[in-house]
């Protein structure tokens, strides 16, 4: 049964996927296999790898991301990703908003706990 | 390689393909593509791989349909941003133009069958044929056939006329004259041509919404 608490666990979750991509992509570029694995060493960030192909997809087409082709040393060629201006600004943008919402929801969620 | 997991591989590919039948052939080939790739590198890096193995590493993919969704992008109630609200917004506005088309000239009339009109024609929701159909059948919408039958029925009302010897007796028309039967239908035609017209542009909203989102 989904539960309300599932249904919204997994829009938040949904909802801040992309920021915690574009993050991974702020230092470095990365391929698909490389970002998915990277999220995935996250407990409970990603339930299906495969949708941060989609995602990718359209972070792409918004212009937060863009990506090229590079050889790769076994196998078929990769797609790396990597931030776009537009992408940074986003992801910069999210940080703050995020910070602030993290500490508003702890002030009262956390405090109730301690007691 | 065991040819058991490459079937399960090849099957879960498949399913894939067909849960994104719907999206242009260039986006369902690299999307697929890109799955399959992580696939193919995800048991590379299995040391001794086991049909369980496989199982797993599909499962861990997600269920294609979910693939899917996620590739048709966000559900509009879930969407972050403007652009779904803008969306629910125009599409109010299209349920205004099809009420206004059928019955806005019964209402007000002549303006507030225009006004469907008006808003039927900047509206993103239908082609211009459809378009064009809204406009045509039947101009006026409800408002033509209820208007035919108060003309009709105001004009048929009881002449009064005097007859000789029986002083003066209203005639009224009892029972129905081939006049009256023939303007029924054209009526109940008119009538049943706009109620159509207007349930197809409603059917076909709907339609060309999804295939947007897609």
């Amino acid at each position: 049964m989904v539960t309300a608490q599932d249904a919204l666990l997994a829009q938040m979750r949904r909802g801040t996927l992309q920021y915690c991509v574009l993050s991974l992509l702020a230092d470095e570029e990365r391929y698909g296999f490389d970002l998915v694995r990277g999220l995935a060493e996250m407990d409970g960030m990603v339930t299906s790898e495969g949708t941060i192909y989609p995602l990718l997809s359209r972070l792409r087409r918004d212009g937060l991301v863009e990506s090229n082709w590079q050889e790769s040393p076994s196998g078929p060629p990769r797609r790396y990703y990597r931030l776009t201006t537009a992408g940074r600004a986003a992801l910069d943008g999210f940080r703050l908003e995020w910070r602030r919402f993290r500490d508003a929801v702890d002030h009262f969620v956390e405090r109730t706990e301690s007691k | 390689m065991s040819t058991s997991a490459d079937k399960l591989v090849e099957e879960y590919l498949d399913r894939l393909e067909r849960e994104l039948a719907d999206f242009p052939s260039a986006r369902r080939r690299e999307l697929v593509q890109e799955i399959s790739d992580h696939i193919a590198e995800a048991r590379a890096a299995l040391e001794s791989e086991s049909e369980a193995d496989v199982r797993n590493l599909l499962d861990r993919m997600g269920d294609p349909a979910d693939i899917a969704a996620e590739a048709r992008g966000p559900v509009a109630e879930t969407a972050p941003g403007g652009a779904p609200i803008v969306e629910r917004r125009s599409r109010a506005l299209d349920v205004a133009a099809l009420i206004l088309l059928l019955i806005g000239g019964v209402v007000i009339p002549v303006i507030g069958w225009l006004v469907g009109v008006v808003l039927l024609w900047i509206s993103s929701a239908w082609t211009a044929r459809q378009k064009l159909l809204g406009t045509l059948v039947v101009p006026g919408g409800l408002a033509l056939p209820v208007g035919i039958l108060v003309v009709a029925t105001s004009g048929s009302a009881c002449i009064q006329e005097p007859i000789p010897g029986a002083g003066v007796q209203p005639i009224c028309s009892s029972g129905w004259d081939s006049g009256q039967i023939v303007g029924s239908i054209v009526v109940a035609l008119l009538a049943a041509a706009s109620i159509a017209t207007i349930v197809y542009l409603g059917r076909r909203m709907s339609r060309n919404a999804e295939v947007a989102a897609g």
